[in-house]
C-alpha cells in the first residue's frame, strides 16, 4: 500500500490520467456549442486545477487544526507543504483563467465575484508565507501559521460558492446544484482530468513532505556535529 | 470565434500549465538531490567524529 501511495507512483498515475484526459478532451469531447467555442477546451484542466488548489487549502486547514490540538510539528510541515502546492495551483488557475477570459469574454480580467474571491485566496495564502518568514521561533511560527491558515480558509468556501450566491457574475456554474451541466462525453474527459489532477496534488504534497523531512534531517545532523 | 482563433488561447493555456508544472517538478527534484547529498556528507562527518571503538 505504501508503494502505491509513494510520490513516484502517484506521479506516474497522475501522468497517465492527465494525458488520457487531455486526449479525450481534444478527440472525444465535442467543441462547445455555446459562445465559448473551442476555448472551452481550457476547462478540462482549468477547473480540476482550481479544485485541487482549494482542496490543498482544505488540507492545510485540517493540518492547522490538528497542529493546534497536538502541537506535533508533522502537522505544521503538512500545512506548509499544502499551502505551497495550493499556491502553485492557484497561480495556474489565475493564468489559465485570464487566458480563457480573454478568449471567452474579450478581457484578461474582470472584477466579478469568482475571480475577485480567488485573487483574495492567492493573496491570503501568499501572506501565510510572509508571516512564517517574520517569526523566528519555531513553535510560535507554527502556531501563528496554523491560526492564520484557519482564518484564511474562510475565503475558500466563499470562493467556491461565489458563482452560486452571486449568479450575475461572468463565471458560469457548470457542475453541482444550479449548474448548467455537461454532455456525457465532455463529462468523461472532465472527470478523468479531475482524477489525474487529484493524483498530481497528492504526488506533489508527498514529494514536498519528503523535502521537509530531509531538511529536518539536515538540521538534526548539523546540531549533532555542532554546526 | 473560429477554431483557429480559439486554438491559440487553448495552446497558450496548456503551455503555461506544462511549463509551470515542469519547472516546479525540476526545482523540487534538484532540491531533493541537494538535500540527499547534504545528508550523506553530514552522516559521514558524524561517523568520522564518533569515537572509534577501543580508543579513549
Amino acid at each position: 500500500m505504501k508503494k502505491v501511495l509513494s510520490a513516484p507512483a502517484l506521479f506516474v498515475g497522475s501522468g497517465i490520467f492527465l494525458v488520457l484526459g487531455l486526449l479525450l478532451a481534444f478527440w472525444y469531447s465535442p467543441v462547445d456549442a455555446s459562445t465559448m467555442g473551442y476555448s472551452q477546451k481550457i476547462l478540462y484542466f482549468h477547473a480540476p486545477i482550481a479544485t485541487a488548489a482549494l482542496l490543498a487549502f482544505g488540507v492545510a486547514f485540517v493540518a492547522a487544526v490538528l497542529f493546534l490540538r497536538s502541537q506535533d510539528p508533522k502537522w505544521d510541515r503538512l500545512g506548509v507543504v499544502s499551502v505551497r502546492v495550493g499556491l502553485l495551483f492557484s497561480v495556474l488557475v489565475m493564468a489559465t483563467g485570464m487566458i480563457w477570459g480573454k478568449a471567452a469574454w474579450g478581457v484578461w480580467w474582470a472584477w466579478e465575484p469568482r475571480l475577485t474571491t480567488f485573487l483574495l485566496v492567492c493573496f491570503l495564502y501568499a501572506a501565510y508565507f510572509v508571516l512564517r518568514s517574520v517569526v523566528e521561533e519555531e513553535q510560535r511560527r507554527a502556531t501563528y501559521a496554523a491560526v492564520f491558515a484557519i482564518i484564511a480558509f474562510i475565503d475558500v468556501p466563499i470562493t467556491y460558492l461565489s458563482t452560486r450566491l452571486l449568479p450575475e457574475g461572468l463565471h458560469p456554474v457548470v457542475l453541482g446544484p444550479g449548474g448548467g451541466g455537461m454532455p456525457g462525453n465532455m463529462l468523461v474527459s472532465f472527470m478523468i482530468s479531475m482524477f489525474g489532477m487529484m493524483l498530481l496534488l497528492a504526488a506533489l504534497i508527498r514529494r514536498d513532505l519528503g523535502i521537509e523531512d530531509l531538511k529536518e534531517r539536515v538540521a538534526d545532523l548539523k546540531n549533532s556535529i555542532g554546526g | 470565434m473560429t477554431i483557429a482563433e480559439g486554438a491559440k488561447y487553448v495552446a497558450a493555456a496548456y503551455a503555461v500549465i506544462l511549463v509551470v508544472l515542469a519547472a516546479y517538478y525540476l526545482v523540487s527534484a534538484r532540491r531533493v538531490s541537494t538535500l540527499r547529498r547534504d545528508v550523506e556528507l553530514l552522516e559521514e562527518e558524524v561517523r568520522r567524529r564518533a569515537p572509534k571503538p577501543g580508543t579513549d
